[in-house]
């Protein structure tokens, strides 16, 4: 049993501002578990790279000649200098400023300046020093994720349940999603965990931190349900669902009473290419979406969000994000932002979508200036020497319902919107791997 | 480039030079003391305010701002019913993020009117450095190069468009619902 479960409500507040267990946490978890890295889309081409980060080592993410792609520690191996210094680029080879050491976009090593006369006249061996790799690297909808663990399980058994799930967000456009640009990054002095636990189905915070989003239109209300269907039903109704590596999600439905899907938010000619891509369970968690989000254990999250009254009255549009936590001290991260749209979209919509994503839950969007407050506000409460003794409360939803079986919906899934549990999925998660000195202590 | 050159001949004569810097200063200041019922006064019904993705790019002949992806992308409408009503006295308390207000000031210089568009429609340049002071931590800044539209309208001039490309790539500020 892990501290979640055996001392509910004995989380301390610690874990959002100790640097011990932050140092801990590097070594436990982001030198073992899969991270997302990037979406397939940012690299298209051959020799298209961008920079990201696995905890705090930068790895170039690069589609090599053959296609494949590969990801590259960004340290030269000779004296460890950078090879990449842009954000994105193509290139066929990374040349180190320092000595000039060659990499093919492989990470083999191609060329030693003056090898005979630094290293004698047998030169050196190239093929023992490629760029470190991390030991795996996969893509599943177009999502690349990467672990330093050789011992790691696949990374289709890492996602497990939450697969499904990825599929009806990311999977269900004809010709794919692709993020658009560079993606806005920033820093936010919060500990990394704290929006992903947000994101991984805090439906309580909702109506309370972003009350204001409520005057302003942005959220669903009467005015605009009565449009899209003939009958509302008494209220909005949310389930979670967790799993066993600390993956979980969100979902809330548009409080209405339809027959067949409904995809609001999208152009209507993307409802049958939705109705042919997804399964009759993943429909309906699709159909009437009020907002959908998750995190993936341990820095990633997603959100479909439908938003309503973005760029004047009756202007909804639903939009997909990524966003990424990247490490840098315990009460200090870097967060990635990455915006995707169909590929072939309406360009009209299109923008309505970028204007829905951008306003609401964009970096300068009105719901995260709100959010980030109470993140950051938790790493500089927990600074002090006796709050960060102190428990948090995090039990939440304990007496809600399963889902029935019926529904189809795979995970261990809860009927219940204002719930704490995905917030405890994420912890048992990080107990287990907390408690486990993996090889170093065996 | 990604840039061009400015002309060494100034465009407009002085006294338009100076009506515009002015104004310019009289804008800014309306946003340091959050007058947003006045500011909006100065910006034409089709305004629009956009400032790019900073980047790093591989290549100094490639800009080190991404045109596809947006950080800010607002318009009157919006900056009128979504960005400045968080700030009215009836939703205020719940406006989280602005409450309290993270304290902004702007800097502005070289401002430069950089050509004509049209008669008595003008693209003026200028730098910005915008200061933010959230409660009790230490002032950040942000700079960038702003290139604004205006208009001169019956009533003085509007501001038509706005496009800031920031220097920043990581932004460090205390948040980025920001007016540069």
């Amino acid at each position: 049993m892990t501290a979640v479960e055996e001392r509910a409500g004995q989380v301390n507040r610690a874990r959002w501002a100790d640097r011990e267990l932050f140092d801990l946490e590097m070594a436990r978890i982001f030198s073992r578990c899969w991270q997302f890295l990037a979406h397939e889309s940012e690299i298209p081409e051959p020799g298209d790279y961008v920079l990201r980060k696995m905890g705090r080592d930068a790895v170039i993410v690069v589609r090599d000649e053959n296609g494949d792609v590969r990801v590259l520690l960004n340290s030269c191996r000779h004296r460890g200098v950078p090879l990449c210094r842009a954000d994105s680029g193509n290139a066929s080879h990374f040349r180190c400023s320092y000595h000039g050491w060659t990499y093919a976009n492989t990470g083999e090593l191609r060329g030693v300046t003056y090898q005979r006369d630094v290293y004698g006249p047998g030169g050196i061996d190239k093929s023992r020093l490629p760029l470190y790799a991390p030991a795996q690297v996969d893509t599943v909808f177009g999502l690349v994720f990467a672990t330093w663990d050789r011992d790691a399980e696949p990374l289709a058994e890492y996602l497990g349940d939450i697969t499904w799930y990825l599929q009806a967000v990311f999977d269900k456009y004809p010709e794919g999603l692709e993020v658009v640009g560079t993606p806005v990054r920033n820093v936010v002095r919060a500990n990394w965990k704290t929006e992903g636990e947000n994101l991984s189905g805090d439906g309580y915070h909702t109506a309370i931190t972003h009350a204001s989003a409520f005057e302003l239109g942005l959220f669903a209300t009467e005015r605009d349900l009565v449009k899209l269907a003939d009958e509302i039903a008494p209220r909005f109704t949310g389930r979670t669902v967790c799993t066993p590596r600390g993956h979980a999600m969100r979902v809330q439905r548009l409080p209405l009473v339809l027959d067949g899907n409904h995809y609001f938010g999208y152009p209507a000619d993307m409802w049958p290419q939705f109705d042919a891509r997804l399964s009759a369970a993943q429909a309906r968690l699709m159909s009437a979406l009020s907002v959908g989000h998750g995190s993936i254990f341990p820095n990633m999250s997603f959100i479909e969000n439908f938003k309503t009254n973005v760029d004047g009255p009756d202007l909804h549009a639903r939009y997909v994000r990524i966003t990424i936590r990247y490490p840098i001290d315990a009460t200090t991260s870097e967060e990635l932002w990455l915006y995707l749209c169909p590929r072939g979209a309406d360009s009209d919509w299109a923008r309505l979508s970028r204007l829905a994503y951008l306003r609401t839950n964009g970096p300068s969007g009105l719901f995260e200036v709100d959010d980030t407050e109470n993140f950051v506000g938790i790493s500089e409460a927990s600074r002090g020497d006796v709050a960060r003794g102190l428990p948090v409360v995090l039990d939440g939803g304990r007496h809600h319902a399963p889902t029935p079986p019926e529904v189809g919906w795979p995970g261990d899934v809860v009927d219940g919107d204002r719930t704490e549990r995905t917030i405890r999925c994420f912890h048992r998660r990080w107990d287990e791997l907390m408690a486990d000195p993996g090889e170093a202590g065996r | 480039m990604t840039s061009t050159a400015p002309a060494r001949k100034a465009v407009v004569d002085a006294a338009t030079a100076f009506e515009i810097q002015d104004f310019l200063y009289l804008e800014a200041e309306l946003l340091d003391e959050r007058c947003y019922a006045e500011w909006v006064n100065l910006v034409d019904d089709d305004f629009t305010y956009q400032v790019p993705t900073p980047r790093t790019p591989d290549s100094p002949y490639k800009p080190h701002w991404d045109d596809r992806s947006l950080l800010i992308d607002e318009s009157k409408w919006s900056l009128m019913s979504q960005w400045f009503r968080r700030f009215d006295a009836d939703i205020y308390e719940t406006a989280w993020g602005e409450n309290p207000p993270v304290r902004f000031r702007h800097v502005l210089s070289n401002v430069r009117v950089h050509r004509l568009i049209a008669p008595a429609a003008y693209e003026v340049r200028s730098n910005v450095v915008l200061i933010a002071t959230r409660q009790s931590d230490a002032p950040r800044y942000l700079s960038g190069r702003r290139t604004d539209q205006l208009i001169r309208g019956d009533n003085g001039f509007l501001l038509t468009r706005r496009r800031v490309v920031l220097d920043q790539v990581l932004l460090d500020f205390p948040q980025l619902r920001i007016m540069l």
